[in-house]
C-alpha cells in the first residue's frame, strides 16, 4: 500500500507541490537563514576549502529537522492526510 | 475506518513529512556547498566601502551601472560600400538597401525597375543584377496591376475585402479582376434602398 501511494503522490504532481510548498514555508519563517547562518559556522570551522557535502548533510540534515516549526509540520500534515483520505482508501 | 488504518495512515503521512523535511534539508546543503565551490556564499558579508562602490546608480542620463547609455545615438558612420556617413541609427536599414540584402531591397529594386520602364525604356536595372528582374511569379502585365493594388491598399483597412471577394477570381498569387462585381457590392445597393 505504501509504494502504490508514494507512487500516487509522484504520479499526480502533488509530491512537486508539496516539495514546494514546504519549500516556501521553511523560507518564510526564517528557517532557511538559520540554518544558512548555521552553515557558515561549520565552514569556517572546517575551511573554505575543505568542505564537502557530506561535511553539510551531517551538521545540516539533524539540526534542520529539529528546528522545523510546528505550525510548518501542522500544515504539511494537514494536506498530505488530506491526500491519502483521497487516495489511499 | 478502523483505528488500526488511522494509525497507520497517521504514521504513513509522518512518513511522508519526514521524507519531505529531509529533501528539503539536502536541497539546501547541496545549494550553499555550490555556492561556496563558486565563491558567492560570503557575497554579502562584503565591507561597507566595498558594497558602496557597486550601489545602483540613479542619475538621469545614466544606466544603473554608471555608463552613458545613448552616446551612439549622435554618432555617424561611414558606409564601406557608398563611403557616405551616415547616422547611427539609420545606418542598419542603409546597409540592407546599399548592399541589395536584407527583407525589403529586392522589392524595392523591382519596383524600381518597373517605374524606370515605364517612364524611360532605360531601367535603373543597369546599376544591379538583372536575376531580379527574371524572378518574378507573373508577368509585367500583371504586376503593374498588383502595383496598383498595393497604393490604394493604405488609405482604408486592409481588410476590407473579405476572403469571398477573391475566391472566384483567385488567379495569382497577387491578382484581382478590376471588372468582376464582389458580392458584398451587389448587396450594398441593392439591400437597403430604404
Amino acid at each position: 500500500m505504501r509504494a502504490s501511494v508514494n507512487q500516487k503522490l509522484t504520479e499526480l504532481g502533488e509530491r512537486e507541490r508539496l516539495k514546494e510548498l514546504l519549500r516556501a514555508k521553511l523560507t518564510e519563517c526564517g528557517w532557511k537563514d538559520q540554518m544558512k547562518a548555521h552553515c557558515k559556522e561549520v565552514i569556517k570551522e572546517k575551511g573554505l576549502e575543505h568542505v564537502t557535502v557530506e561535511d553539510l548533510m551531517v551538521e545540516i540534515t539533524p539540526k534542520g529537522r529539529a528546528l522545523v516549526p510546528d505550525s510548518v509540520k501542522k500544515e504539511l500534515l494537514h494536506r498530505i492526510r488530506a491526500f491519502l483520505a483521497q487516495h489511499a482508501t | 475506518m478502523s483505528s488500526l488504518d488511522n494509525s497507520k495512515l497517521e504514521g504513513l503521512a509522518q512518513e511522508i513529512l519526514s521524507d519531505l523535511v529531509e529533501d528539503a534539508c539536502l536541497g539546501l546543503c547541496f545549494d550553499v556547498h555550490r555556492a561556496v565551490k563558486q565563491g558567492y556564499f560570503f557575497l554579502d558579508d562584503t565591507d561597507q566601502e566595498s558594497m558602496r562602490d557597486f550601489e545602483i546608480v540613479d542619475q538621469p542620463g545614466l544606466d544603473v551601472f554608471g555608463q552613458v547609455y545613448n552616446q551612439w545615438k549622435n554618432k555617424e558612420c561611414v558606409c564601406p560600400n557608398c563611403s557616405r556617413s551616415i547616422a547611427a541609427s539609420r545606418f542598419a536599414p542603409h546597409l540592407e538597401k546599399c548592399l541589395g540584402m536584407g527583407r525589403n531591397s529586392s522589392r524595392i529594386a523591382n519596383r524600381r525597375i518597373v517605374t524606370g520602364n515605364n517612364t524611360n525604356n532605360k531601367s535603373e536595372s543597369d546599376q544591379e543584377d538583372n536575376d531580379d528582374v527574371n524572378d518574378n511569379d507573373w508577368s509585367y502585365g500583371a504586376e503593374k496591376k498588383a502595383k496598383k493594388r498595393k497604393s490604394d491598399k493604405n488609405p482604408n483597412s486592409p481588410r476590407r475585402s473579405k476572403s469571398f471577394k477573391h475566391k472566384s477570381s483567385m488567379m495569382g498569387p497577387r491578382r484581382r479582376m478590376d471588372n468582376q462585381e464582389s458580392p458584398r457590392m451587389l448587396m450594398k445597393d441593392e439591400a437597403f434602398p430604404q
